[in-house]
């Protein structure tokens, strides 16, 4: 109960605060009621699900807890949303010499996380390891998931999001990165709803079997198996649908043992040129000294897979965690495997790092934002966290957890190092528009007045909003989809 | 010294809605001597903008200026990022990316009409003209001083549209400095995207490696 009472007052002294400040009285009052309405009506719900005193995580008031808690969060999402609209989007990202901020950064390690994910799907899908196959639908599904909602970041990120398909699609400019980004993540996301589509088919049909009325009817047609008998059948030969969704052809094609492997090679080839090219748009800005150059291209992929490693040995392990499952033998064997591998990535990445600083000390055109990374105002970022968190720390961790099996050291050690990923891409990205273009550039010895930045309460809402969104749909994914490891008793 | 020191009392920003900035400002090398300093878009013989909107919203018009379409800007800001003299503004009511046009709309006829701003210039001091015509006129203005000079936007960024005579050279007026080259050459970038695309084939063949030798191990999970 404190719990139920507790966020709705959490986040009505927010917003009374927010008020308190001057504008839009009216929507923070719209947003707190519908906040108070959501609770009420899960409220059945949680008491519900109380009595029923069921020992599966789904029913348990604990589950419809945290779905109300993400609620809110995206609802104070929507309010910011909301705001900017109606207001101004000053409110968002206000700053004129740091155009992209705090958005930004949330999409980068999103999507390069979600990229990653499809490099370590590869793994299985393309190079056939059994053991990485187990997992491809959860990989696949957090891939999808992450690489959506990172999507998200940057359509509120942009001013006229309208637009961006129609002009993306009439007149693309094939010199810009941001054009290629674009196109190859879309045409990425419709690979992998395809691929988790093939993934979860037999499942569909098997769960059609099991259940009766509308519901078979519905799984029978997200599976594609016959539906001559029933009432939607009769709807879709009416509407001329079954030709096409029932062509010999296209099963014989769907049918085809191969088609998966292609799937995941198609995934793995675009995914990877999408990150690429998301590396791209800040390599290709001449004028940033501290993007600029054909290093952040290679940084970006490594740093997919280890952020790609970390989201998926984080959201295995609380899953399993919080259902109070067991995990199998061979999965735990996988998880260890997983964290060693993780351990020698952070090694990758930290040598990668230190050699661009390296190198830079001693290049007269880097020198200055090597220097400006290594001992400015934002050097606490990159000592506590980009070398700390990030790389060190973690490298230690899952090394000792792995030879001790301990899960809970390999959940600690991914954690730290999505963490510290997360402040690495802000640290990349602010601290890439902080070094100044005027002369003199910085210099630790001089006192220089650098463009300030500092996230605003409403684009801290939206992000908290679009990481709960990304979080519900995981749950509702773990929930309604078969996403859990197949060991070698259902193969 | 604190580049802010270089800037008097006289200091405006551009902003979303104007284009074109005149400020007092001081050379740092000859602290009494304060000159004032028009700073707008240079029009860049090969924008850097230009290259890498991914809507092609901003375009380089034949006669000169570079302009943004603002009923395409999808306002992603990229353009900023890119100009070597941090020129555009996000115009947070318009939701959409301004900067100076050279009124295009004035000029489509050369010398037909002028830009704004040398149409109002009550002392002759901006002038518009063919390329070659304003630093030939560049050049006599210069000879004529008697103190040094430089001239922004013969090299700058590939050479500009736009040619200021400054009394010091920017870096010594506070102004931002832009390269003495082509920004954003598409060459460069296909290089800089084509080592990202090499790191994927050397992640992929050791991905490659990872697999192979592991394989017999997945015997015991059965092949599907």
């Amino acid at each position: 109960m404190i719990i139920v009472c507790g966020i709705p007052a959490i986040v009505g002294s927010g917003l009374l605060w927010e008020l308190s400040e001057k504008w839009s009285t009216v929507y923070g009052y719209l947003f707190l009621l519908a906040a108070t309405l959501l609770v009420f009506l899960l409220a059945p719900q949680l008491k519900q699900g109380h009595q029923a005193a069921s020992e599966a995580v789904e029913s348990s008031p604990r589950f419809y807890v945290w779905l109300s808690v993400l609620a809110a969060f995206i609802f104070l999402a929507g309010y910011a949303l909301i705001a900017s609209l109606v207001l101004s989007m000053e409110i968002l990202e206000f700053s004129l010499q740091i155009p992209w901020a705090t958005l930004v950064s949330s999409y980068t390690w999103l999507v390069v996380a979600g990229s990653g994910l499809c490099i370590i799907n590869a793994l299985g899908g393309v190079f056939g390891m059994h053991r990485y196959e187990m997992m491809s639908k959860r990989i696949v599904f957090l891939s999808l998931t992450t690489i959506m909602f990172g999507l998200m970041f940057i359509l509120f990120h942009l001013g006229r999001p309208e637009r961006m398909p129609i002009q993306n699609a009439i007149s693309p400019n094939f010199r810009s990165a941001i054009a290629w980004m674009g196109m190859l993540y879309n045409i990425y996301l419709v690979i992998v709803v395809v691929e988790l589509w093939l993934l979860i088919r037999a499942d569909l049909a098997e769960r059609a079997e099991q259940a009766e009325g509308w519901k078979r009817d519905i799984l029978r047609l997200l599976a594609l198996k016959d539906l001559n008998d029933s009432r939607l059948g009769g709807i879709l030969q009416k509407m001329r649908l079954d030709r096409l969704l029932y062509h010999p052809r296209l099963h014989r094609i769907l049918d085809d043992p191969r088609l998966p492997r292609i799937t995941a090679t198609m995934a793995f080839i675009t995914g990877v040129a999408a990150l690429t090219m998301l590396g791209s748009v800040f390599a290709h800005a001449e004028a940033r000294a501290l993007w600029y150059g054909p290093y952040y291209p290679i940084y970006f992929l490594v740093s997919a897979l280890f952020t790609g490693y970390g989201v998926l040995l984080a959201a295995t392990i609380i899953t399993y965690r919080v259902k109070g499952e067991e995990m199998s033998s061979e999965s735990k064997a996988l998880m260890f495997e997983m964290a060693q591998v993780l351990a020698l990535l952070l090694a990758v990445g930290f040598a990668l790092t230190s050699y661009r600083l390296v190198t830079g000390l001693f290049d007269p055109l880097r020198q200055g934002p090597t220097l400006f990374i290594l001992k400015g105002p934002l050097s606490p970022a990159f000592w506590i966290f980009e070398v700390g968190l990030m790389s060190v720390l973690p490298s230690f961790i899952l090394l000792r957890a792995a030879k001790k099996k301990s899960l809970g050291g390999v959940l600690a050690g991914s954690l730290m190092v999505l963490v510290g990923a997360f402040v690495m891409r802000y640290l990349f990205l602010v601290g890439g528009q902080i070094y100044p273009n005027t002369f003199p550039r910085f210099s630790a010895d001089l006192p220089t007045i650098l463009p300030s930045y500092m996230p605003t309460i409403t684009e801290v809402f939206l992000i908290v909003g679009i990481f709960s969104g990304f979080l519900l749909a995981y749950t509702l994914g773990e929930r309604f989809l078969p996403l859990k490891e197949e060991g070698p008793e259902h193969a | 010294m604190d580049r802010y020191e270089l800037i008097t009392d006289r200091n405006t920003d551009l902003t979303a809605n104007s284009w074109v900035v005149v400020n007092l400002r001081a050379d740092s090398d000859n602290r009494t001597k304060r000159h004032y300093q028009h700073w707008a878009c240079q029009h860049c013989e090969r924008p850097a903008c230009a290259g890498v909107c991914p809507v092609t919203a901003i375009r380089k018009l034949p006669h000169g200026p570079v302009v943004i379409n603002e009923n395409k800007c999808i306002g992603c800001r990229y353009c900023y990022q890119a100009c070597p003299f941090k020129i555009p503004r996000f115009d947070f009511a318009k939701r959409v990316t301004r900067k100076c046009h050279l009124c295009y709309n004035r000029t489509p006829l050369l010398n037909y009409m002028k830009p704004a701003c040398v149409a109002a210039c009550p002392v002759g001091a901006l002038a518009f003209d063919y390329r070659s015509e304003i630093i030939k006129e560049a050049i006599k203005r210069v000879t004529n001083l008697t103190r040094p000079s430089y001239i922004l936007g013969l090299t700058e960024a590939g050479g500009t549209d736009m040619i200021t005579i400054l009394p010091a050279e920017p870096k010594n007026m506070g102004l931002v400095v832009a390269p003495k080259k082509v920004v954003n050459h598409t060459l460069d970038k296909i290089r800089i995207s084509a080592s990202g695309f090499m790191a994927a084939s050397v992640i992929a063949g050791g991905m490659y490696f990872y697999s192979k030798p592991t394989k017999n191990r997945d015997a015991g999970l059965g092949d599907k």
